[in-house]
């Protein structure tokens, strides 16, 4: 029954080309108008939020003086604070130098306390935990290591064997030139120089900064200085508003105008085709059935504006460089469209269904 | 004794309230006879067809289809009947003018819930039978008068239907295709189906098994 409703009502909009061409066309018109308006829009937001949402902005940074007592023992209790994406301490920056070249170029070393270093740019699996030490391409040209293999000696009379070359993360932008020993076996006494937490979304950061003071456990807490992205969440929260409001009335704006056009053409068709209706109805269509071929018909020329209205849509912001919204925004907006066009052609359809037989087939 | 297929019982309906046009009509249509609906115009024939062929309710009386009444049957139901059991022949073809020669015959189909693919064959002998030498992707707008009332003719035969309600099935055609039409009928009527012509023409009349003036 299915594929014979499809075949009739695929065959009824053939058979009426002017009118399944308007209705094609405005479904079209639609879905470029929105697409080129709010989707453009939704699409720059989308970027500026993206950019907001960064890991950076997401950061929270905590510089411990000397003297202010913050120890890696502090990650374990920052385990139990919801809202963190990644937390990880680094001590305080030692001299080092290239161990064949004593009296080079001095580079800081930090050690690592924490979990998931591979979000320092360094492998999951040290070959040799705790003496292995990773460096950014800068340090590694400060230290004379091009072939990011070699030995390292720090000023403390300590010395590591520098393994490989790690990408810094933009929250540790800061540290350039960076050398990083990994400390997997840690004793929870070690100095923190720098504590970074990451929370999991930019309205979180100052909750979860609030939350991370109170558990430092520090001997001295004046000695930790705070920095935090709280400003960027709260325009963030701003952006999302405004653009969201703006972006729901227009949206809703084309979808009437959409709406009353598409029952404006198929209560006009059902006018001018009436005896046609009145012919089902006698020869025994239901009026169920005449419903369901006007709203297959209807959603079959919807559909194929919609399809053709988001391909158009892609190839104008692709030419004209704008951000393409997502394909949420464009699945959303599709079934809305359709569900409008719908929602439009049920009153035409019901009055189509409701065609009595005798008005329409008898001859004076 | 033939089978009663269809009967009207006490039938009463008018357009307005207090103004029947047809009022306490009774009438039996055995299987397998041809019957002949004449009358002055303006008498209720029409509407007597459409009674019959349940696309009006009567406003008191019944009409029963194989011995059940129709009266307590919804709206679907009643659909449902026309398109499985009915053949309908109406005064001016009817035809849809956007749709092929080949659609309008098979257009039934879709209504008894079978695919076309199942007809085509079918509809193809019924428009050879009748005498369609036109192409049957052709539109109906580009067949005479004549050949579209045997394409009407084809869509109401290719159900086989037990009832066939023809409303003026002659009226606008010449001598021949008259002829046909109302063979086509008598055939269908000697194959089992209780046939109700509507019609002025006394030749028609003539040729049907009885009459029933009103």
């Amino acid at each position: 029954m299915i594929p014979s409703v499809l075949r009739e009502a695929s065959a009824s909009a053939r058979s009426q080309p002017v009118a399944s061409s308007i209705t094609v066309l405005v479904l079209i018109a639609m879905i470029v108008a929105v697409m080129l308006t709010t989707g453009r829009t939704v699409g720059a937001e989308q970027q500026v939020l993206g950019s907001i949402d960064s890991v950076d902005t997401r950061s929270i940074k905590l510089r411990a003086e000397a003297g202010s007592g913050l120890t890696s023992s502090v990650l374990e209790r920052l385990a139990s604070i919801e809202g963190i994406e990644w937390a990880g301490g680094f001590s305080t920056a030692v001299d080092a130098t290239n161990a064949a070249i004593p009296g080079g170029t001095r580079v800081p070393v930090r050690y690592f306390y924490g979990t998931h270093i591979e979000r320092l740019g360094v492998p999951t699996d040290p070959a040799i935990p705790d003496t292995s030490a990773w460096a950014s391409p800068a340090a590694l040209e400060q230290l004379g290591l091009p072939d990011q293999s070699g030995g390292i000696s720090l000023n403390t009379g300590d010395s590591f064997s520098l393994v490989g070359s790690m990408e810094v993360p933009d929250f540790l932008a800061g540290l350039e030139p960076v050398v990083l020993v990994p400390r997997q076996h840690s004793t929870g006494t070690e100095s923190i120089g720098l504590l970074i937490v990451i929370a999991e979304r930019p309205d979180l950061v100052a909750p979860v900064s609030a939350a991370v003071l109170s558990i430092l456990d520090a001997d001295d807490p004046s000695k930790i200085n705070v920095q935090t992205s709280a400003t960027l969440a709260q325009l963030r929260s701003l952006i999302e508003g405004q653009l969201g409001s703006f972006s729901r009335g227009l949206i809703l704006a084309l979808l009437a105008l959409t709406g009353l056009l598409v029952a404006v053409l198929l209560y006009g068709l059902v006018m001018m085709r009436r005896k046609d209706f009145g012919r089902r109805r006698a020869l025994g269509a239901t009026r169920g059935l005449i419903i369901g071929l006007l709203l297959t018909q209807t959603a079959l020329l919807a559909g194929i504006g919609i399809v053709i209205g988001i391909i158009a849509s892609m190839i104008i912001l692709l030419a004209s460089g704008d951000p393409w919204p997502g394909a949420g925004f464009t699945t959303a907006l599709a079934t809305l469209a359709l569900t409008t066009a719908l929602t439009a052609a049920l009153l035409p359809a019901i009055v189509a269904s409701s065609r009595e037989p005798i008005r329409e087939l008898r001859v004076p | 004794m033939n089978d009663i297929v269809l009967e009207a019982r006490d039938v009463t309906f008018g357009y307005v309230p207090d103004r029947p046009v047809v009022e306490n009509w009774s009438a039996e249509f055995p299987a397998g006879t041809m019957t002949a609906l004449t009358g002055p115009s303006g008498r209720g024939k029409s509407t007597l067809l459409y009674l019959l062929g349940l696309m009006l309710r009567p406003s008191a009386g019944q009409v029963f289809v194989s011995g059940r009444t129709c009266g307590d049957l919804s709206d679907t139901k009643r659909a449902r009947l026309r398109a499985h059991s009915y053949g309908f022949v109406f005064q001016d073809s009817a035809l849809d003018a956007t749709r092929t020669v080949l659609d309008n015959v098979t257009e039934t189909a879709l209504y008894r819930g079978l695919p076309r693919s199942k007809v085509t064959s079918q509809a193809q002998e019924l428009l050879e039978r009748f005498g369609v030498d036109v192409p049957v992707l052709r539109k109906p707008g580009q067949v005479s008068g004549g050949q579209a009332q045997r394409i009407a003719l084809c869509r109401a035969l290719l159900n086989d239907p037990v009832i066939v309600l023809a409303d003026e099935p002659t009226g606008n055609l010449d001598a021949g295709t008259a002829e046909t039409v109302v063979a086509a009928m008598r055939e269908r009527a000697r194959a089992g189906a209780a046939v109700i012509v509507v019609t002025h023409s006394l030749d028609v009349a003539t040729l049907c098994d009885r009459e029933i003036r009103l």
